[in-house]
């Protein structure tokens, strides 16, 4: 896997075209091209306020104070890096689907990282399981690419998914954007997370990545289910009305999850293996109001 | 119990067999999907492939099993022994004639009697056989000699009442037909004993005892048996016949009509075994006239009576003779009849009159026609042989209806001619010498007498008239005959002269078309009512009548006969062999087992 680069040359061109889009100011450790809340350097006036001792002279306007006789500093917005959290959903459901489910969220994952590490933004790669596995450090500017990228291929594709080992990691995190790429069919439920993310004042995204083979099943007959994460094994037989049950059930978990997400203010979007990594930024991600 | 066929038991093995399609378990590919939680757990048992697993409660076992064990008792073909024991050949002889439709048992005799032959049917067990007759005016085999329950009972729905009487004796012969030599048989007679009194021939016997079971119980009617118009006095009346056959009093009220509305109404009480004769009046242009009671009794088929009130037609009748006063009183005596007698001399043909006399004269052409040849002269086309002299007269077949009432006790012929060799006909009166009289049927009915009527004394015997009456009316029957006729009675219609087609009107509506070429004989009048005979000639329809009634007292006698004369039996042998009947469950079994596989498929489809 890490053989084959994770997104093409071609590919990445066209990222440098697009960026995060971000529905509030962030308040970063470094300067970037984000707003900040705080009011800083940049050439976007922001607004006036009086002078008080200890303010630095040098933002006082003169001009001002030739009006009015007052000392009124000029306030302008802090442009500051995008704290950006990408969580990558590696348990074992992902590894399915044909197109495999993992490999196109790696690959989603890393077109997301690569906007915003071309925009200075500081991304966190993390990918989970039954518990979180840290990318290491953050990663910033377009020199990590690379390093991201090899970091998220290498890690290894099983285990069940238990959300709630989230919330912590979440918890931590400063105020920013987070991602969170998962196909949310763990059998442990997903709201703890998603409440971590609010209570954490993440601007959080939900990408369910579903493969085609799990909306609609192709196959009928008897068969033996074996649960990719857990090994639960069940006897199953596929009947019109056995995969219309299915699809009712799957379309029910899917909608709570989405309900879930919206009610908290977060965007969310479901996207399917097979779709190109292109479709997914230019047409989902957009449309979503993700990258713009 | 007891069971015709135990071998197939061997069957029973399908039930463990059953059972372990259920221990084995389906080979069912794995498939890893990535959330199994959002599966139903729906399966379904389509096959077993593979062993064992642990047997699981399971509906669908439990009803296959039903239905293997009801199978499998079903092929057995358990029997449960019957109270009756059959023969191993046993025939049944049903009464359908009128009298069975009395209704004194619901819904009728007949149906009494139809249910008491299926039970019968249904405890025949599968060795023994059984032949279903049905005993009417002529009695016919409905099912022939089978173990099959469906063909007897088949054959035992299609009887159905008649309006005739019961032939027991012909039935009877039928039967005993049917019955191999050295075949133990024995003949079940379902009736209310109203038949036919026997033939003297069974004083002999019959090839199997007759077990009579008597259907009925009440003999409580009152009848109409008799309706005659006649000429009286002054105008036409009616004279009938009405009879309480019962024990007990009873008033019913007797309607009078004519084709032409209703004539009287009156009430009439009789008493038990009370009769009463009426005398009623006929309207001069009534067609037919009707008499109805409303007697409310056990039998309806002599509540009404139909009588013909036309006048008959006339016919044109040609006595040729040198004279012959006997002969011609005697054929004056048919009131319908308008006779012309004329010299040989004066003979110019015959073609038109419906019927021709030649007293010792031959035409030269003999008519197509019903004629009466007496003594032709020597060399005439019916001319006999040499005279010979004539000892004791006898009748051919003294049960001729032509010599009905006919005596030749005291009958002397001088001589006669030799008609040993005619071919004309049979011989109705003979001697010892010769033939004296013959008749034959064909083209139409013609009679050749061999002798002269003047050298016997047979004209001064009360018989002539009678013999000339028997024989004018056999060859030229009165349009409208003078009584009614019974049902299943032949009815002879002489066609019109001339006459291009002929039809008989049933009172249904129904039509039946008779040859014109020659009399014609119907026999379908099993209805009773009026029929019309409908002739065209010349393009004219013309029409006559006749009625059919019941008009008999044996039947409107509806008692049932407790015990009824029967032959007795011939030696029989192996009275022993006659065993237990079976009354075959299995059908019921394999009823119960194709319910409990629509239960089972339910069960399927519901997903038990």
């Amino acid at each position: 896997m890490a053989d084959s680069p994770l997104l093409e040359p071609e590919l990445l061109r066209r990222l440098e075209a697009l960026a995060l889009l971000v529905r509030r100011a962030v308040k970063g450790q470094m300067g970037g091209e984000r707003r900040s809340m705080r009011r800083g350097r940049s050439p976007e006036f922001a607004d006036f306020r009086n002078y008080t001792p200890g303010d630095d002279y040098r933002l006082i306007d003169w001009n001002a104070y030739a009006r009015l006789d007052r000392f009124m500093l000029r306030l302008f917005v802090a442009e500051e890096e995008l704290p950006l959290n990408i969580f990558v959903d590696l348990s074992g459901s992902m590894d399915w689907g044909s197109p495999n489910k993992a490999v196109s969220a790696r690959r989603l994952a890393g077109a997301i990282a690569y906007v915003a590490l071309a925009a200075l933004d500081r991304v966190r790669l993390t990918v989970f399981a039954d518990g979180p596995a840290s990318g290491g450090a953050p990663h910033r500017g377009r020199r990590a690419v690379h390093e991201l990228f090899a970091r998220l291929q290498s890690f290894p594709v099983g285990g069940p998914t238990d959300y709630a080992k989230l919330v912590w990691p979440i918890a931590r995190q400063q105020p920013g954007m987070t991602v969170l790429i998962t196909d949310g069919l763990g059998e442990s439920p997903i709201e703890p997370a998603i409440n971590a993310l609010q209570q954490a004042r993440q601007e959080g995204a939900i990408l369910q990545i579903l493969a085609p083979q799990e909306i609609n099943i192709d196959w009928t007959g008897d068969a033996r289910l074996k649960d990719a994460e857990t090994g639960v094994e069940r006897e199953f037989t596929s009947t019109p009305a056995t995969q219309n049950a299915y699809r009712t059930a799957l379309a029910r978990h899917t909608e709570e999850i989405e309900r879930l997400a919206r009610r908290r203010g977060m965007r969310f979007a479901r996207l399917t293996s097979d779709q190109p990594i292109d479709d997914m930024v230019q047409r989902t991600l957009r449309r979503m109001g993700l990258l713009g | 119990m007891t069971f015709l066929a135990p071998a197939a038991a061997v069957l029973a093995v399908t039930l463990p067999a059953i059972a372990a399609l259920y221990f084995l378990r389906i080979r069912r590919p794995t498939r890893v999907v990535p959330a199994l939680h959002l599966w139903p757990s729906q399966i379904r048992d389509r096959q077993a492939n593979v062993p064992w697993q642990r047997l699981r409660a399971s509906w669908l076992l439990l009803l296959q099993l039903l239905v293997a064990a009801f199978l499998v008792a079903a092929a057995v073909q358990p029997a449960l022994s019957a109270t009756e024991s059959f023969a191993p050949h046993s025939i049944v002889l049903l009464d359908a004639s009128a009298s069975m439709q009395a209704h004194d048992v619901q819904p009728s005799r007949l149906d009494e009697a139809k249910r008491q032959v299926g039970a019968l049917i249904d405890q025949l067990s599968p060795q023994d056989t059984m032949t279903l007759i049905a005993v009417e005016s002529t009695p016919r085999i409905v099912a022939p000699t089978t173990s099959d329950h469906d063909a007897l009972h088949r054959g035992l729905s299609s009887i159905v009442a008649t309006n005739g009487p019961a032939d027991l004796s012909a039935a009877l012969t039928l039967a005993a037909g049917i019955v191999r030599s050295a075949e133990y048989a024995r003949a079940y007679l379902y009736s209310d004993g109203i038949v036919e009194p026997l033939l003297a021939s069974f004083a002999d016997g019959v090839p199997f005892p007759i077990e009579y079971h008597r259907i009925g119980v009440s003999g409580e009617n009152i009848g109409l048996t008799s309706l005659v118009v006649r000429p009286s006095a002054q105008s036409r009346a009616a004279y009938l016949h009405i009879q309480n056959f019962g024990q007990q009093s009873h008033s019913t009220s007797l309607e009078w009509r004519s084709d032409q509305g209703l004539i009287d109404v009156r009430s009439i009480t009789l008493a038990g075994g009370q009769a009463q004769d009426l005398v009623l009046p006929v309207p001069a242009a009534a067609t037919t006239v009707t008499a109805r009671i409303a007697a409310g009794d056990i039998f309806s088929l002599d509540d009404s009576v139909t009588a013909i009130a036309r006048v008959p037609r006339a016919f044109h009748v040609l006595l040729v003779t040198p004279g012959n006063l006997f002969l011609e009183q005697a054929l004056r005596l048919r009131g319908d009849f308008q006779l012309d007698v004329i010299a040989p001399a004066a003979y110019r043909g015959a073609s038109a009159y419906a019927m021709a006399v030649f007293d010792r004269f031959s035409p030269p052409v003999l008519p197509d026609a019903p004629f009466v040849m007496i003594d032709p002269p020597a060399g005439s086309p019916l001319g006999g042989g040499s005279a010979v002299g004539i000892g004791r007269v006898r009748a051919s077949d003294a049960g001729d209806p032509l010599l009905a009432n006919v005596s030749l006790q005291d009958v002397h012929v001088a001589r006669s001619q030799d008609l040993n060799a005619t071919t004309f006909g049979r011989p109705l009166i003979t001697s010892l010498q010769t033939p004296l009289l013959l008749v034959r049927d064909e083209p139409f009915r013609q009679v050749l007498v061999g002798f002269d009527i003047h050298e016997s004394d047979f004209p001064l015997r009360i018989g002539f008239p009678i013999l000339v009456q028997n024989l004018s009316e056999w060859m030229l029957p009165s349009s409208v005959p003078s009584s009614s006729f019974h049902p299943d009675e032949q009815v002879t219609i002489v066609p019109e002269s001339g006459a291009t087609s002929l039809t008989v009107v049933r009172p249904d509506g129904s039509r039946r078309s008779l040859a014109t070429g020659s009399i014609a004989t119907f026999g379908d009048t099993d209805l009773m009512g009026v029929y019309t005979v409908e002739q065209v000639v010349s393009g004219q329809v013309d029409r006559s009548w006749f009625a059919v009634n019941l008009f008999s007292d044996t039947t409107s006698q509806v008692k049932p006969v407790d015990r009824l004369t029967l032959p007795p039996t011939q030696n029989v042998v192996g009275m022993q062999s006659s065993r237990p009947g079976q009354i075959v469950i299995w059908p019921w079994i394999a009823l119960l087992a194709l319910a409990i596989v629509i239960a089972e498929w339910l069960a399927f489809h519901r997903g038990l």
